[in-house]
């Protein structure tokens, strides 16, 4: 379970690192909505969408907000994304300063079971464990 | 001389390369490399401990220490469990490496076979990982397009050596051989197509040569044969590579400061300690299966509550203590656990070796070696007569001494050092340097391109 927190983003490839964000907090087994204006449209408007992503923060989903018009209450990282940054990349410095206000871990498996296993038996052909 | 911030760096990483055939008295003729040395700064790069490939190309590039980073070896125990291993992958570095700071100050980095950059993370810029990505199916390039793109240009990225321990030594050769030119073809192709501030590669073919070739070619070895055919291959395959990385030399200018570096050097094995049947004689380790022929520890039935003691073998050993209160069986109370290990370390350091003669073994506390301990370390590490013994793991053998290896042949181990030469064109003229650690590496990049180093960095900057 996360911190209660969301995320405000501005700058460039709002839309594309929102996205990227997102995938990459569940791939780590976070929940994680983005709030962006197709979203805030559907819920009705700017206040409605506060109250309902305000419930989803007060459960455990990290909320991306992409309109800055989203601030349910709770902890908030807002960032500025770097223009020379792709999506992937400003991403992944936002998963660190998650991490950095402890709102994740960055914990991560590397293998599937089936890669672990070939990987220790190469492992042990080269004679690196025995 | 004081240096001027370079616009790039390049860092070529020749795992295992041994300074004795770049620097030593009986040195290879390698016009490249040796010219790198001549125009910049050269010396012995002491590795870290365990000299091994993971963790040492970690600790180069994020300037800690294995403890520090919380792995030891390529394989770890995920807690106090008996059987419970994990691998240690990109995940399980939790520290920056030198291309996540730099991409974190706005600079293009393009990382290509570098251990432990599986499974592979954005950057800014681009990375192919090394040989632990499970096969050439697998997502091992970032950005993702850049797997196609590279084997368009190249052909299949050659992962590792296939059939490593094997006797057909011709063709062995061949596919280490191969190994090189596929990784220097992709790097040519990455440092010719892709605007980089920063570029490192390891190539692993020298680790898989040298473990597979060294007694052909070490009069010292004790299996050395002086009309065996593959006499040269070691020399042969130095002076191919030094013409690949001359290649590369020729794709960068005075802009650009080059490093080549290696993680551990290597040195003839003389044979394998079978550290686990030690312990069983010692009656500090009971199994309850019958052993008619090698078989591996993990493949045993341990009987725990007779157990004080196991080990995991390698080109090192790791010893875990069956303590009462940390693992599910301990056997070792807790408050006897100082005196055990101190007794238990002075015994493997007083074995002697099949002839009667001191072996010269380290065992030595993790906490002795590192500024931390993080996740869990083994409660000893040993170096089997100056790494001049390997350690075996598996149990079923006559006696504590083996001279083949039950997995393959295998004629080298692991030394402390390995080679560093920069060239940070500020005209040195060949300065031989002493007293380098492999986790100066990281900060001497970052200050060559004038970023800032952590304070956390545990190396020095190499002026």
């Amino acid at each position: 379970m996360s911190k209660n927190i969301s995320v405000g983003l501005t700058g460039p490839n709002v839309a594309e690192t929102a996205n990227a964000l997102g995938m990459r907090l569940i791939e780590l087994g976070y929940n994680a909505e983005v709030a962006d204006a197709a979203v805030v449209e559907r819920l009705g408007g700017p206040e409605p969408a506060v109250f309902a992503c305000g419930l989803l923060v007060r459960n455990g989903v990290i909320v991306i907000d992409t309109l800055s018009s989203v601030r349910p209450d709770g902890e908030r990282l807002d960032i500025e994304i770097d223009e020379n940054d792709t999506p992937d990349f400003a991403a992944e410095k936002i998963l660190d300063d998650l991490a950095g206000v402890g709102a994740i871990t960055l914990e991560e498996t590397g293998y599937s079971p089936e890669e672990e296993e070939r990987i220790r038996e190469r492992l042990a052909s080269l004679g690196y464990i025995e | 001389m004081p240096r001027q911030q370079a616009e790039r760096v390049l860092v070529i990483g020749l795992d295992c390369a041994t300074p004795q055939f770049l620097f030593g008295p009986e040195r290879f003729d390698l016009p490249n490399l040796q010219a790198l040395a001549q125009a910049g700064a050269w010396g012995l790069l002491e590795s870290s401990h365990p000299p091994i490939t993971v963790p040492a190309w970690a600790s180069m590039m994020s300037s800690k220490d294995p403890g520090t980073l919380g792995f030891y070896g390529f394989r770890n125990r995920a807690d106090y469990s008996y059987d419970a291993m994990t691998t240690a992958t990109a995940s399980a570095i939790r520290e920056k490496r030198v291309w996540d700071i730099l991409s974190r100050h706005g600079k293009k980095v393009a990382v290509l076979g570098v251990p432990q950059t599986y499974p592979v993370k954005p950057v800014n810029g681009w990375v192919v990982a090394g040989f632990l990505a499970p096969g050439a199916d697998a997502d091992y390039a970032y950005p993702k397009p850049l797997k196609r793109e590279l084997e368009e240009a190249i052909g299949e990225y050659i992962i590792d050596v296939k059939g490593f321990r094997t006797e057909d030594k011709e063709g062995l050769l061949t596919r280490i051989h191969a190994l090189m030119e596929n990784r220097f073809d992709a790097a040519r192709y990455l440092m010719k197509t892709k605007p980089w501030d920063f570029f490192m590669m390891v190539e692993m073919g020298v680790d898989r040569l040298h473990h597979g070739f060294w007694k052909f070619g070490d009069p010292a070895h004790p299996k050395f044969d002086p009309g065996n055919p593959f006499r040269h291959a070691i020399h042969d395959y130095y002076q191919a590579l030094d013409k690949r990385v001359g290649e590369l030399l020729s794709l960068v200018g005075d802009e650009t400061a080059v490093l080549v570096v290696s993680d551990h050097g290597a040195k003839a094995m003389v044979g394998g300690v079978c550290v686990n049947q030690w312990l069983m004689n010692e009656g500090l380790l009971t199994l309850t299966d019958a052993l008619d022929a090698p078989k591996r520890i993990e493949d045993c039935t341990i009987d725990w509550t007779r157990t004080k003691a196991w080990a995991s073998g390698g080109y090192y050993g790791r010893i875990f203590l069956n303590v009462e209160g940390r693992e599910p069986q301990g056997t070792i109370p807790a408050a006897e656990y100082e005196v055990f290990r101190d007794e238990l370390a002075a015994r493997i350091e007083a074995m002697a070796d099949h002839e009667g003669r001191p072996l010269g073994n380290k065992a030595i506390k993790p906490e002795t070696l590192y500024k931390q301990v993080n996740r869990i370390a083994p409660d000893l590490i040993v170096y089997f007569g100056d790494l001049n013994w390997r350690s075996v793991g598996s149990v079923g053998f006559d006696g504590i001494y083996t001279f083949e290896n039950d997995t393959g042949p295998d004629d080298a181990n692991h030394d402390y050092h390995g080679i560093f030469i920069m060239d940070d064109r500020t005209g040195r003229g060949g300065e031989e340097r002493a007293g380098l650690q492999l986790m100066d590496i990281a900060p001497t990049v970052l200050d060559l391109l004038g970023v800032p180093v952590p304070d956390d960095m545990q190396g020095t900057v190499i002026q």
